[in-house]
């Protein structure tokens, strides 16, 4: 957190957010200056400038402790932390996946929920009485029965690799929920929440789109449409804020029935 | 008391892609047109407007801009001996919904059909012989359409611009 000063900082976070410091800040700090490294690009302004670091802990709507600590440990093993950029629980897709959770997607929004209850062909699609809520609470809940004396959070990578890939096998049943169609939701929630919007919580100054060199939302691409083969170098800009930086949040996200 | 209002020429059931573009022409063509839409409006701004729309998580995969299936799920099964059981999340079969309809998520594709899929059966009978659709039984029931190409193609460019298509 050398990189940090502590002027940058307390301007970034406020004055609030400074006297909380929480553990996460270890990882943000060092994750921002990760970004100093690997993008020298001269017409970037430095990245404290461009996105205050996020250094607030988590504060969990969803999740209680126990599944909060399996979600967090599970997102860090399928998009690990690597040498130049942070993985998943970097990038607050733990949160993402909390508020999606707590929200109308985890209450089940635009899922169709009354019978006929059968199990379908593959083809048919999702079939379980589960809203995603339910899905996810009914399932950690077993697993951290499961593994009450050595949880997941505690197991070497190695070990956590091996639980997910037996889950993702199937067959196992948690509470109701087959173990395969949990880990094909944490799968697909971990990717929404590393490559989505920070608007919704997770790609934490937007980490992965940095990562990949796509600069986000940018309202109007009007002037390179007769460009082609070029590389777009613009600082990464989220749906939540306009060209100055000024942040208008859209009251229709996240997304509601019409 | 229903309310009798002055009648019109024509009134579209619905302001989708079908309701939207004829009630356009007709009233091009001079007659009074009243559409009736039962979802919700939608304008080119602000519902349509930069950078919102570019929200992938919103549209393209919690599917926004679609109909709302807890209101109106449809079966399906790929064979009759399955049983048919609700889509209970959209995935390949997105129906639109408000104005506009499945006009303002297409992807601006109308491919034409090309010349022998309108006189099929001629076609087949003429390059394989009549033995051929013969020998397939009384099951095969395939017909040429009764319209050729030459004749829809005057529409197929009309459609195509006014559609943008």
């Amino acid at each position: 957190m050398a990189d940090v000063s502590r002027r940058a900082l307390i301007k970034a976070s406020g004055a609030i957010g400074a006297t909380m410091l929480p553990t996460a800040l270890a990882i943000d700090a060092g994750s921002a200056q990760e970004h100093d490294h690997a993008s020298p690009a001269p017409s970037h302004p430095p990245a404290a400038a461009v996105v205050p670091p996020q250094v607030r802990e988590t504060t969990y709507l969803f999740f209680n402790n126990e599944e909060a600590a399996f979600i967090e440990a599970a997102v860090a093993r399928l998009i690990p932390k690597g040498d130049q950029w942070g993985g998943a629980l970097e990038a607050g897709v733990p949160n993402y996946i909390d508020k999606q959770l707590a929200g109308a997607w985890g209450a089940g929004e635009r899922l169709y929920r009354s019978g006929p209850w059968q199990p379908g062909t593959p083809s048919q699609g999702y079939q379980l009485p589960f809203t995603p809520a339910e899905l996810f609470r009914t399932a950690l809940g077993a697993i951290n029965r499961e593994l009450s004396q050595t949880p997941f959070a505690k197991m070497n990578p190695k070990e956590q690799d091996s639980y997910l890939e037996n889950l993702e096998a199937g067959g196992k049943d948690l509470g109701g929920v087959p173990s395969d169609v949990l880990f094909a939701h944490l799968l697909e929630s971990t990717l929404e929440g590393f490559f989505s919007d920070p608007v919704y919580g997770g790609n934490r100054n937007m980490m992965s789109w940095r990562m990949i060199g796509f600069p986000g939302a940018y309202a109007s691409y009007y002037d390179l449409v007769d460009q082609h083969g070029i590389k777009i170098d613009r600082p990464t800009m989220s749906l939540a804020e306009n060209a100055d930086g000024h942040v208008h949040v859209n009251p229709g996200i996240p997304a509601r029935s019409p | 008391m229903a309310q009798r209002l002055k009648p019109v020429d024509v009134v579209t059931i619905g302001v989708g892609l079908t309701g939207s573009l004829t009630a356009l022409e007709l009233v091009k063509a001079g007659l009074k047109v009243v559409g009736l839409e039962r979802g919700a409006p939608r304008y080119t701004v602000p519902d349509f407007q930069s950078p919102a729309i570019h929200d992938e998580l919103r549209f393209s995969i919690r599917k926004g801009m679609m109909q709302d299936n807890v209101k109106e799920a449809v079966t399906f099964r790929n064979t009759s001996d399955q049983t048919a059981l609700p889509i209970r999340r959209w995935a390949s079969f997105l129906p639109g919904t408000g104005l506009g309809g499945s006009f303002v998520h297409w992807n601006g594709q109308s491919f034409r059909f090309q010349v022998a899929d309108f006189i099929y059966k001629t076609h087949i009978e003429q390059r394989y012989g009549k033995k051929f659709l013969e020998a397939c039984g009384p099951e095969l029931t395939i017909q040429d359409w009764g319209v050729t190409y030459a004749e829809l193609e005057p529409h197929y460019d009309r459609f195509e611009y006014i559609s943008a298509g």
